[in-house]
């Protein structure tokens, strides 16, 4: 159990967290950013808030009857 | 990413969704505050520093209620300018039994972290009752129900009970109390002592006579003797400049 | 001939959200109101009335949390209500349950600003209320995160949209800060009064980190939520970019909570937290910038819109303050300005920017897009929106030169030294200086206020005008079923 001590010291902790933080900032944008077909199935949700939308409703001259 | 991650996951999983958002909130926090409870460097080793007497924490009390921290900073910086107008800068353990803190945000007003001492009771009444009256351009407003208005004494050992349930060192039983004359010596220990509260905010009140009036104990005695022992505790002429260096 | 407008109360609940956004008008134009009012008893210190209730320490929660809470928190019930049934295209999972966070937050707000009138407080600011009320918003949050959440369960898209991860975060953000700051020891069960369990330096980190976070979840987060969903609505066009969304709220999430220590700068706090908070802050200029773009570009191509369209003007000018206050932010974070801002009434300017120009005015553009919409009608009049606008922006600007000026002065009156080395300046001489600029934004707010009040009548007028065309509506469909 020796080696969990090294655990123990901030000298040894905190690169440790700044490498295991960038590395997954890294991973998302590579991950999101990556791949051009992913790219592409992410960005097809940016119209879920027009999907439920009813005839008309955009510029706002929605006919009552 | 090998193992084929897909954000997807937790873009089409609220649970998991809601579990990495945790992570990801608490980290922040943990990593700051925890440290704070057990690094013994987080507050100095001074001697002096004291629980509040019944009348003083009565007071305080009404400091907190009437919203005094919104204008005035219990907190001194360590900056020169502050030093000169102010005193020594806050040390950590000055405000060790402050529940809760009131170092406050914004000085309105001038900071109160060592305001104990430096004006009369007479001034404290008079300016707080009318303070134009004392300093024609402050902005303070008249505060002149805490002169009319009898203190409540009556729920005193049990806000004391409370405070000692969350770690101040009022006495209850006799084993605490002799810890507390070793800690503090017999006057003071004898002032933490839960069973006397009342006996002891009468006797204190009575002797110092803060608001001036000796027919009865408002909640302006109460609030001076807490403003008179601000900053008071610690006896800076003991100590070094450097003393409290390795705290900050 | 049947009416299916989206408004029908078979597919999504919308009287709450109609409950909830009228109540937030409501709470707008009374913590407002307020706010103007302790404004100017600072510069006209006649106005406390040598009375405990009007006294500014004991009014000054009841303007922070009627505006935060009342208002903000009204207008993010309303506008998550709204934004998680339509983008998940299913109702709420239970009326009950948001029947029950209406009336208990209502409840929070109006038992709150009695409260601290009365001199309850636990003196920790934007969490003044007492323990029995930190009970309530305990239970009521709760409520409020079963019943975001189940709907979420329950949703047909089979996608969750970005601003739903946005309100997520707060509620769950807000839990968390909740529960921490407020644990404290009650004097007695039926007294109000009660101890915070830490004391001093941990105190102060406990509540600073809550006090932040307040700002970065509950004023941000969740109004950026609001945001990815009304600005590409308004707009017509869909967000800038879907995966810039993505970075920036996992950024935006982990590192907001590490700053709360830049509020502690030069205290008793230990060095390490508060710089650890300020390398922080600086990085977190990059999620808030990512958020503004993204909020801005999607204009792009449609800019003609800003001269057209009211509505979106709010929208741009609140993602514009949002950019502006969050560069403001991490530079008052650096240990050299905060040693001359701290205190002052900098501070002050610098959340009033934040709160009337990004929450305030993005809250009242998601508002003008949304009431219409819930009551099945046109704006009752956009030459009011555009009178709004104008007063309120008006009102910040002069809010916050006011502030900057002043701030600015006092921080350096404080530490001006004369030629023997001594203070060259008492404290009052820099509270005379103020005077000015006190006066000015009690001026700027009630600019802000009247905004607020030509907004509060205009949708009220609204409301009133979609009633009656749906009752016209009615009145002639049952002719026409009495004819056949």
């Amino acid at each position: 159990m020796e080696w969990l001590m090294w655990f123990s010291k901030p000298e040894n902790t905190k690169p440790l967290a700044l490498i295991i933080f960038f590395v997954t900032f890294i991973g998302i944008v590579i991950y999101v950013y990556g791949s051009k077909k992913r790219s592409a199935k992410l960005e097809s949700y940016r119209d879920i808030p027009f999907l439920d939308d009813q005839p008309g409703d955009q510029d706002g001259t929605k006919d009552k009857q | 990413m090998n193992f084929n991650f897909k954000h997807e996951w937790i873009e089409t999983n609220i649970g998991l969704m809601a579990v990495l958002t945790m992570l990801a909130i608490s980290v922040g926090g943990l990593v700051e505050i925890a440290p704070l409870f057990f690094i013994d460097k987080t507050i100095e080793k001074v001697e002096g520093v004291r629980p509040y007497t019944p009348l003083e924490q009565r007071g305080r009390d009404i400091f907190q209620r009437e919203g005094c921290y919104a204008c005035h900073s219990q907190m001194i910086r360590p900056f020169r300018d502050e030093k000169l107008r102010y005193g020594h800068y806050s040390l950590a353990a000055e405000s060790q039994y402050d529940h809760p803190f009131q170092w406050g945000s914004k000085r309105t007003g001038p900071d109160l972290a060592r305001v104990g001492g430096k004006y009369s009771n007479e001034w404290h009444v008079q300016h707080m009752v009318a303070p134009r009256s004392m300093v024609p351009e402050s902005v303070m407003p008249n505060y002149p129900w805490l002169l009319s208005t009898p203190l409540d004494i009556s729920d005193t050992a049990n806000r004391m009970k409370a405070l000692r349930k969350v770690g101040v060192p009022y006495s209850l039983s006799q084993a605490e109390f002799d810890a507390n004359v070793t800690q503090f010596g017999e006057t003071v220990a004898r002032q933490l002592h839960i069973p006397d509260a009342q006996k002891n905010l009468v006797e204190q009140a009575n002797f110092g006579n803060y608001d001036g009036d000796r027919s009865g104990i408002s909640e302006m005695d109460a609030l001076v003797a807490y403003l008179q022992v601000l900053g008071t505790m610690v006896d800076f002429s003991k100590y070094t400049d450097d003393a409290f260096v390795e705290f900050r | 001939m049947a009416v299916t407008t989206y408004s029908g109360t078979e597919r999504y609940n919308f009287d709450i959200v109609k409950k909830f956004a009228v109540m937030s008008l409501v709470w707008a134009v009374v913590g407002m109101f307020v706010g103007v009012y302790i404004a100017s008893e600072l510069a006209w210190p006649l106005l406390n009335f040598d009375s405990p209730y009007f006294s500014f320490g004991r009014f000054r929660p009841v303007h922070t949390t009627t505006v935060i809470f009342g208002f903000g928190g009204s207008a993010l019930f309303a506008t998550s209500y709204y934004v998680v049934q339509r983008t998940c295209q299913t109702r709420l999972i239970s009326d009950g349950m948001a029947s029950f966070t209406f009336w208990g937050w209502m409840a929070i707000i109006v038992l709150a600003d009695i409260s601290y009138v009365l001199g309850y407080t636990q003196s920790r600011e934007y969490a003044e209320m007492e323990w029995p009320i930190d009970i309530l918003i305990e239970v009521v949050w709760v409520t409020y995160l079963i019943l975001f959440v189940g709907t979420i369960m329950r949703r047909k898209q089979p996608h969750i949209y970005v601003a739903n991860w946005f309100y997520l975060s707060f509620i769950l953000a807000t839990a968390l800060l909740h529960t921490f700051n407020n644990l404290a020891m009650p004097i007695d069960l039926f007294s109000m009064k009660s101890y915070s369990l830490f004391a001093g330096t941990q105190d102060a980190m406990t509540q600073w980190w809550y006090g932040h976070n307040a700002v970065g979840f509950f004023l941000t987060a969740a109004f950026l939520g609001m945001m990815y969903y009304f600005v590409p609505k308004q707009a017509g066009r869909p967000i800038y970019s879907y995966r810039l969304s993505i970075v920036h709220f996992w950024a935006l999430s982990f590192m907001y909570m590490w700053v709360g220590a830049h509020h502690l700068h030069w205290t008793a706090l230990p060095d390490w937290t508060s710089s650890l908070a300020a390398a922080f802050s600086i990085l977190l200029l990059m999620p808030s910038w990512g958020g503004m773009i993204n909020g801005i570009m999607t204009l792009s191509g449609a800019w003609d819109k800003l001269r057209t369209d009211p509505i979106m003007r709010f929208m741009i000018v609140a993602l514009s303050f949002y950019g502006m206050s969050t560069f403001e932010g991490p530079m008052m974070s650096l240990k050299e300005v905060n040693a001359l801002s701290h205190y002052t009434d900098w501070t002050v300017g610098h959340v009033h920017s934040g709160a009337l120009g990004w929450v305030a005015m993005i809250s009242f553009g998601s508002l003008y897009h949304m009431m219409p919409k819930l009551w099945d009608t046109k704006i009752y009049s956009q030459k009011l929106v555009e009178a709004h606008f104008w007063l309120a922006t008006i009102g910040i600007v002069l809010y916050i030169v006011a502030m900057w000026i002043s701030g600015i002065t006092q921080g350096l009156m404080w530490r001006s030294f004369d030629e023997f080395g001594n203070l060259q300046y008492s404290f009052v001489e820099s509270v005379v200086e103020m005077m000015p600029f006190y006066a000015m934004r009690a001026i700027g707010g009630m600019f802000f206020l009247t905004g607020t009040v030509l907004m509060t009548v205009n949708m009220l007028m609204t409301i009133r005008q979609g009633k009656r065309e749906s009752a016209a509506l009615d009145a002639r469909l049952a002719a026409k079923m009495a004819h056949a």
